[in-house]
């Protein structure tokens, strides 16, 4: 993987010649860190064993008739069978229970169901982790089993086309759904003189071949072992992983996957780089560095990183900022305690109202935490988004207590973190995650995912939905 | 119990689980305590548990579990009746009619079902020949009809063939003219709730050699039926498949299965200007045998919210007494079928239901391996024996006459004679939601 081009050009800047289609090498990786069973089995012993008394007196020599377990997944087939059940192959069918419910009794193990915090909740957790091990997208069987509907992600559907699709070819291989997104800037139009030739400001972006990219691990669990994961799972997957300065200058390897972030008091380190970024990202704004940046990284895009309730965007941007990285908490809260899925609408909003919104790059971080919360962002506004905690889930990290704060949050790493597994595991996360957001272009008839940004028409939000169906019915006001 | 020296292993087995099943499906349905596991926010265990009793004896359960409604804090869940004061309610000897009309364009076949529900399309493949037979023979004995799902005909169906519907969906698995032939409705399926836009799973495990050669397909290779239709670009293409199937079989009716888009009350409209006598709407939160978990909760939209929306534009289109509009996705019991009636559908399609009434726990494992631990959505050869065919379907058969007989209670305490009569009836209905509580029925 790491051998092929990279944006369609060769190392040295090609245009290739020959079409590659985008793909990510997932292949699976298993845990390493062991995790409480998601189902606790309790076998009464005293009950299995006159169980197998009356069988035998019953049965008599038919061995096979009386070792029949009543579980296919193997938490009986252990040397000494239910008498020490192997809980970790639970999953939780109930047979066992139903058939005996006399003397074994399954549980939710109230340890799995710690995992995570009050946002990342273990359910989550359990989704991530298998994205992580296998890059498959999570199939099962029966319908959805969660609440109605509910706040913030939950309380959002994605639309999907009956009939009239324009892809036409289907999903599952047979179809090109262009997950590319451009990072820049783009005028609304072109300028011509009178020869025909364009003049004004040019188009200036570099692309991704997906809607992803990384961004940088909390003080409390950096370190270089964790920037290369980063770094080199972003260089092989084709994105961009954003990195502290004070990390990123020896990843010159890694070049066009390293966006270094820098502060005024830090940015006279980006001189120790020997390559040069596509992006650098400037923490909050500050004029002077801005232009200063501009200057000595003329290649370079220079993007801002700001929270998403900053009230200078729009100012920003006529100022020349074209690349927005937005920020929420961990549980994709604002200063305001405003949700980041609102504040993703309200930022793309200011854009759209100011006529700019086709100039700028809007990438957001904070809260979205699952697959799903991908293509919702991008519904609301953003043009991608950069993972924070999903990878360090994927990466099999334990939050210890509520995991907030994008600084100092205490995840706890694995002990042992190799690199190699790291960086198959957040390729895996990232494979499954863009198959996923390709099931929902899909299911939309969209052949690319530029054309899903702040295409509202295409979301369904609960609120209005309900207005529609239950208005008039006694005791409904409006709020659910 | 036979003579052991005459059973062979194989049956001794099935005979020691299915045995075992039977009491455990018994104990639980009747135990105060419940299984800490079994149940979630749609499915609860009181639901589940109460379906088993209702599947055992055909009657409403009269302990203390709630098996009106859920715990999911939206929806059905959130909508209770203005029932009557009880001085009101008709009389326990008044006769209610609970059969609705499947084709009301005026012309045609005319075919009534006798009670306001029919069984979904569960393909063979996802589910066993056992099951799918339980399930046509439960529909003969209430007067109902079930539905292939897109999978074959198996030829132990064809003498329950006056009750089954055939389905047309856009992968063709097992769609032969007999299969047309056979059937007094035709079903294609556009779309399926739990997986809009995304077309059909069958994993490679469950594609046996028997379920490949029905699909006429490769054994143990997984199958994705595509999506949408390569042949329908258009409701015009839609009304060319209709006209195919008049062709084959000018008696059958015609219904449209689609998933609820934001546009779908177009879509309705569309399919009756098409030739379609029923439009089925499939809710996102409606079963599966595979279906990727992204699907399942985020495109398109509940069946509560889709029904109204269709119901008032046929409405305002002028043709909503031409047409049938049947609702599914999410349906789990009886109140749920008269509160989707309420907000607009004819009536209703049940598929989950179906299969908790025969033991299933709703683990979701449907799609791993060999399929189901309890026998039901197998293909496996031991384990489809664990769901005996008589057994399954008088349990179906018992539910159905338990919520037919929860149906007509209601209808009693609103005053109504005819579930016709309820049709679009918000104005029977009270939201219960936010700060209200949660709905007792």
């Amino acid at each position: 993987m790491s051998d092929l081009p990279r944006n369609g050009k060769t190392p040295a800047g090609h245009i290739t010649s020959a079409y590659e289609r985008y793909h990510i090498a997932t292949q699976n990786s298993p845990d390493v860190d062991r995790w409480p069973s998601r189902f606790n089995v309790k076998v009464r012993r005293s009950g299995l064993a006159k169980l197998l008394v009356k069988e035998l007196l019953h049965y008599g020599p038919r061995k096979d008739v009386i070792l029949s377990r009543p579980c296919m997944y193997g938490v009986f087939s252990g040397p000494v069978g239910g008498f020490m059940p192997r809980e970790e192959h639970c999953v939780g069918c109930l047979r066992c229970t139903t058939e005996f419910p006399d003397f074994v009794r399954v549980e939710h193990n109230p340890e799995r169901r710690k995992l995570g915090d009050s946002h990342f909740k273990f359910n989550y957790v359990d989704a991530v982790s298998y994205e992580a091990a296998s890059g498959l997208i999570p199939v099962k069987g029966a319908g959805y089993r969660g609440k109605f509907g509910g706040e913030g992600w939950d309380g959002m559907w994605t639309d999907m086309s009956e009939i009239v699709r324009p892809t036409r070819d289907g999903i599952h291989g047979r179809e090109f759904i262009s997950t590319v997104v451009d990072i820049g800037h783009a005028p609304n139009f072109l300028l011509f003189d009178e020869s025909g030739q364009p003049y004004g400001v040019e188009p200036r972006s570099f692309p991704l071949p997906l809607p992803i990219l990384y961004d940088r691990p909390p003080e409390s669990v950096m370190s270089e072992q964790l920037v290369r994961i980063l770094a080199r799972a972003a260089s092989q997957v084709g994105t961009v992983t954003v990195v502290p300065i004070d990390q990123a200058t020896g990843l010159g390897e890694f070049g066009e996957a390293i966006a270094p972030l820098v502060t005024p008091e830090d940015a006279n380190r980006l001189s120790e780089l020997d390559f040069a970024p596509q992006l650098i990202e400037m923490q909050g704004w500050n004029e002077s560095l801005f232009v200063q940046l501009g200057e000595r990284f003329p290649e370079s895009l220079i993007g801002l990183r700001t929270h998403f309730e900053d009230p200078g965007l729009v100012e920003y941007a006529e100022a020349g900022v074209s690349v927005f990285h937005l920020t929420a908490d961990f549980h994709g809260r604002g200063e305001s305690g405003a949700f980041v899925l609102d504040m993703i609408r309200e930022a793309h909003g200011r854009f759209v109202e100011s006529g700019i919104r086709q100039e700028v790059t809007l990438i957001g971080s904070g809260g979205l935490i699952a697959a799903e919360h991908v293509p919702k962002a991008i519904l609301c506004g953003l043009d991608a988004v950069a993972l924070d905690t999903p990878i360090l889930v994927a990466l099999q990290a334990r939050f210890v207590g509520e995991c907030a704060d994008r600084m100092s949050s205490p995840f706890r790493m694995p002990e042992k973190l190799d690199e190699d597994w790291g960086v198959q595991r957040v390729m895996n996360l990232t494979g499954s995650w863009r198959d996923q957001l390709l099931e929902i272009l899909g299911a939309m008839g969209l052949r690319e995912v530029r054309r899903l940004r702040g295409e509202m028409g295409r979301a369904m939000f609960m609120k209005t939905l309900e207005v529609e169906a239950f208005a008039g019915i006694e005791g409904y006001d409006g709020k659910s | 119990m036979a003579n052991l020296k005459d059973q062979n292993d194989e049956a001794l087995i099935v005979e020691k689980h299915v045995r075992n099943l039977h009491n455990g499906f018994a104990h639980w349905s009747r135990q105060e305590d419940e299984p800490p596991a079994l149940g979630d926010s749609r499915w609860t265990a009181d639901i589940i548990l109460s379906t088993w009793l209702m599947a055992e004896n055909g009657r409403a359960p009269s302990n203390e579990k709630e098996y009106r409604t859920g715990n999911s804090e939206g929806g059905f869940d959130h909508l209770d009746f203005r029932f009557l004061p009880e001085s009101e309610w008709l009389t326990e000897s008044t006769a209610i009619n609970l059969s609705i009309p499947l084709n009301r364009r005026g012309e045609g076949r005319e075919i009534e079902i006798k009670v306001p529900f029919y069984g979904g399309g569960m393909s063979y493949g996802s589910v066993s020949e056992q099951v799918m037979l339980a399930r046509a023979m439960a529909a003969k004995a209430t007067g109902t009809f079930t539905c292939t799902g897109e999978g074959g005909y198996p030829n132990s169906l064809v003498p329950l063939r006056d009750h089954i519907i055939t389905q047309v969906a856009t992968g063709m698995f097992g769609v032969r003219e007999e299969t047309i032939k056979y059937a007094p409705i035709v079903e294609f399926k556009y779309a399926q709730g739990a997986k809009p836009g995304l077309g059909g799973h069958l994993l490679g495990d469950k594609a046996t050699s028997v379920v490949a050669q029905i699909r006429e397909s490769v054994p143990w290779v997984s199958l994705f039926s595509p999506f949408p239709f390569h042949s329908v670009y258009c409701v015009e293409d839609h009304r060319k498949h209709v006209d195919w199937v008049r062709t084959i079989n000018p008696e059958a009716l015609v219904s449209v299965k689609v998933s609820t888009p934001t546009d779908v009350d177009m879509v309705a409209v569309g399919s009756y200007f098409a030739g379609a006598n029923i439009v089925h709407l499939d809710g996102s939160y409606g079963g599966t045998g595979a279906a990727p978990e992204i699907a399942k909760k985020n495109i398109a939209m509940p069946i509560e919210f889709a029904i109204p929306k269709v119901h008032r534009y046929l409405e305002g289109e002028g043709v909503r007494d031409k047409v049938t509009l049947i609702a599914s996705g999410g349906v789990r019991t009886a109140y749920d079928i008269a509160k989707a009636i309420a907000l607009g559908a004819d009536g209703c399609v049940l598929g989950t239901a179906d299969l908790i009434a025969i033991g299933c726990t709703r683990c979701s494992n449907c799609e791993r391996g060999r399929g189901c631990p309890f026998g039901l959505t197998t293909t496996d050869p031991l384990l489809s024996q664990l769901m005996p065919v008589e057994w399954g379907a008088q349990r179906i058969t018992n539910m159905y006459a338990a919520y037919a007989a929860q149906l007509r209670e209601i209808l009693r305490r609103l005053g109504l004679t005819s579930i016709r009569e309820l049709r679009g009836r918000r104005d029977l209905l009270r939201y219960v939601g936010g700060s209200n509580g949660k709905a007792t029925a």
